[in-house]
């Protein structure tokens, strides 16, 4: 059986692709993609831990978390429309209208 | 009984209410002021008439309305009282204020404010009406500041004048010095007695203190090297309330300038009713003089000197208001005087045939002003005897009455405190009070020549006599002038038995010698005065000096400017005031206040500057800031979890 430490540190490594996606990335859809990345990150550690331990509720708390993704993402795309309709852009840097 | 007297000052009352909310026309509210003031004089008499019919000792009645003010152990309840000394102080308040209203609807016809000026009356009327019937210090002093509120309102009622409104807001301005010493006076009183009561209810409850003034009978306060007696310190404290409110010396100065009110004011607020306020308070609170002796001293030296000094003052004046004025002041010196001798009822008697007859003075004062359109100088006028045939009777009725000739109202009320001031070996106060009454009589004889005698020395106006609702209240007040004295003639002394239950006074002995001398004296002073300014009326020029003024030099002016306390006060304390006024305006205003208040919003300003810069509206770098923050408290965590 693969061990949990390999688990583990592909979710690490996976989340940290995630957020370097977020900061780095300026296109909305990529930097969009990355923070899924994330989500799934934590999923695969959770799974991994609940295993390990045999905790079903850790199990149950990944399919609520897959669902407020979803959900996530539905609002995240109609949003991205939005901006897209009235930048004719997705670059994110340029939806900074919002400044002191 | 009881509702019967709190009708006395209710009366009054709805009277300033009507003319405040109800009444538009000038007709309607002269008619309901006078009508219902003169029905708080009849209900004031049947009051009377009702005290009267009781045994002397019992003759008070209190009457408590509702608890005031109930804070634990400082208790004052909202109750008047009804005695001999209130009887007589609320027959003359409204008796005479009746009258004026009267007088007023004929002065004040044609005024575009007269409904307002007839609510100021009925409230002054309703106010001076707490002050006398107040059984404690607390309901009293709200009478006395009402009466200076109305004060200050009525001087300054034609308040387009500039002198008008200085002289309102200068009156006000005195006044509260005296008063500030009066609440100093009225919380020592309640630190001493634990109430403010001048008298129990009489149903066997707490006693006041006017009934428990041996409570503190050896009683010190101050530092060890130089301790006052507590009598001392209270009653000198209520004395100088009293300066300020019966304009003595030093605080007389308000008082001439408050001629600059309509004259029916003039007759009755600073003349007959608010300025006898002080004697009042002193009359009343004769338990506490009389047991300080520093006091008592005090009190007589600052009224002989005001005599004095308003007196001379008042030989000068051209203004034939400020005559008057200062001759008020002065007086109110002989009455203050008379207390500080331990003669209350002579200054209470003087206090009521002064109310008479000096009201009666204004009144045709301002029935000369009326008839002249308006002209105050006397070396504008001259001659008007033939014109104001009634006005010029009844003021030389008033002048006899003031002057003190046998046997008009003034004589026998100055003749007792001059006769008490010898029969109590007062020798320099009687001398100086003595001298005076001969310049009373001076002063008077002078104006009666410059105003009615001789010839009119300015063409320009038609003088002409006043109408019937003035003339007949000068005609009332003239016969209580000449009769008045008879309320206390020295073998009947009524007044003195009908106040020996509040003042524990017996009558003194007639002096017929002083009697003559001082009639002597008046008369013969009054005819120089007279005679001086009848036979030297060519040379009394419109805007000139006084023929006096060539044998007297400076010092006549100096009496013109009353001394100069005026000028004194003007350079050292009001140009203090004023020099502190202006660097509050013109540098710790600007600088300091608005220099604080701009700073700190300065501050703000630039922080928030700083701050804007963080920032940037770019999504990517707050995700950045979020992920620092992150491990940062990851880090911080994992370092101390290890």
């Amino acid at each position: 059986m693969v061990p949990t430490s390999y688990y583990v540190l592909l979710s690490a490594i996976l989340f940290t692709i995630g957020v370097l996606g977020v900061l780095l990335r300026r296109n909305a859809i990529v930097v969009f993609m990355s923070v899924e990345l994330m989500l799934n990150a934590a999923n695969l550690a959770l799974v991994a831990f609940a295993r390990e331990r045999l905790a079903v509720e850790a199990q149950v708390l990944v399919f609520f978390v897959i669902t407020v993704a979803a959900a996530e993402v539905a609002v995240g795309l109609a949003l991205l429309v939005s901006i897209f309709r009235t930048k004719r852009t997705a670059d994110v840097d340029e939806v900074s209208t919002l400044k002191g | 009984m009881e509702l019967l007297i709190w009708l006395i000052p209710l009366l009054p009352f709805i009277g300033f209410l009507l003319n405040v909310f109800v009444i538009r026309r000038e007709r309607e509210a002269g008619l309901v002021a006078s009508g219902l003031v003169a029905a708080a004089f009849v209900v004031t008499l049947i009051a009377v008439a009702m005290l009267a019919g009781m045994p002397p000792e019992e003759r008070r009645i209190v009457s408590t309305a509702w608890e005031w003010i109930n804070t634990g152990s400082f208790r004052v309840p909202f109750a008047i009282m009804f005695d001999p000394l209130t009887a007589v102080m609320a027959l003359l308040i409204t008796g005479v204020g009746a009258l004026i209203h009267v007088y007023s609807i004929g002065y004040m016809h044609g005024d575009p404010r007269v409904v307002r000026y007839f609510a100021y009356l009925n409230l002054f009327v309703t106010m001076m009406l707490f002050l006398v019937m107040a059984n404690n210090l607390l309901l009293l002093f709200l009478g006395w500041e009402g009466v200076g509120l109305c004060s200050f309102l009525l001087i300054g009622f034609w308040f387009e004048r500039k002198s008008a409104s200085a002289a309102a807001v200068k009156a006000f301005v005195v006044n509260r010095i005296g008063d500030a010493a009066f609440i100093l006076a009225m919380l020592a009183v309640f630190a001493y007695f634990g109430t403010l009561n001048f008298y129990g209810d009489g149903e066997g409850g707490q006693l006041g203190f006017l009934e428990r003034v041996s409570d503190i009978a050896g009683l010190r306060i101050g530092p060890d090297w130089q301790p006052i007696f507590v009598s001392t310190a209270i009653s000198f404290l209520l004395l100088i309330g009293a300066t300020g409110k019966s304009a003595q010396f030093p605080l007389f100065v308000w008082l001439p300038d408050a001629m600059a009110g309509p004259t029916p004011v003039s007759a009755l607020i600073h003349a007959a009713t608010m300025v006898t306020g002080g004697v009042y308070l002193m009359a009343r609170a004769e338990p506490l003089f009389v047991a300080s002796f520093t006091t008592q001293g005090w009190v007589a030296w600052i009224g002989a000197l005001t005599a004095l000094l308003a007196g001379t003052a008042a030989m000068a004046q051209w203004d034939i208001k400020r005559v008057l004025a200062y001759s008020t002041v002065s007086q109110l010196g002989f009455m203050v005087a008379a207390c500080g001798m331990g003669a209350y009822v002579a200054a209470i008697f003087h206090l009521l045939t002064h109310g008479i007859f000096k009201a009666l003075l204004f009144l045709a004062a301002g029935s000369v002003i009326h008839g002249t359109h308006d002209t105050q100088d006397m070396r504008r006028m001259g001659g008007l005897k033939d014109a104001m045939p009634i006005t010029f009777r009844t003021y030389v009725i008033g002048a006899l009455a003031l002057a003190g000739i046998v046997p008009f109202a003034g004589f026998w009320s100055k003749d007792e405190i001059l006769a008490h001031a010898i029969s109590h070996g007062q020798t320099p106060i009687f001398v100086i009070l003595f001298l005076t009454s001969l310049l009373t009589a001076f002063y008077m004889g002078r104006q009666v020549a410059l105003v009615f005698f001789g010839t009119q020395r300015d063409p320009s106006y038609h003088p002409h006599e006043s109408p019937q609702v003035m003339t007949v209240p000068l005609v009332v007040l003239a016969v209580g002038a000449t009769i008045g004295g008879a309320i206390n003639l020295p073998v009947l002394h009524w007044l003195t038995d009908w106040l020996e239950p509040v003042l524990h006074e017996k009558a003194g002995e007639f002096n017929l010698w002083l009697a003559l001398i001082a009639t002597a004296g008046a008369v013969g002073m009054g005819y120089l005065g007279w005679w001086v300014y009848t036979t030297n009326a060519a040379k009394i020029k419109i805007g000139g000096k006084d023929p006096a003024y060539r044998y007297s030099g400076d010092i006549w002016e100096g009496m013109e400017e009353a001394w100069y306390f005026d000028r004194l006060y003007q350079r050292t304390v009001v140009a203090g005031f004023e020099r502190l006024a202006d660097f509050l305006a013109r540098v710790f205003d600007p600088q300091g206040v608005d220099g604080l208040v701009m700073g700190v919003g300065r501050f703000f300003g630039g922080l928030a500057n700083g701050v804007r810069a963080l920032q940037t509206g770019y999504v990517r770098t707050y995700a950045l800031v979020f992920t620092v923050g992150v491990l940062i408290v990851l880090g911080v965590m994992l370092w101390f979890a290890r």
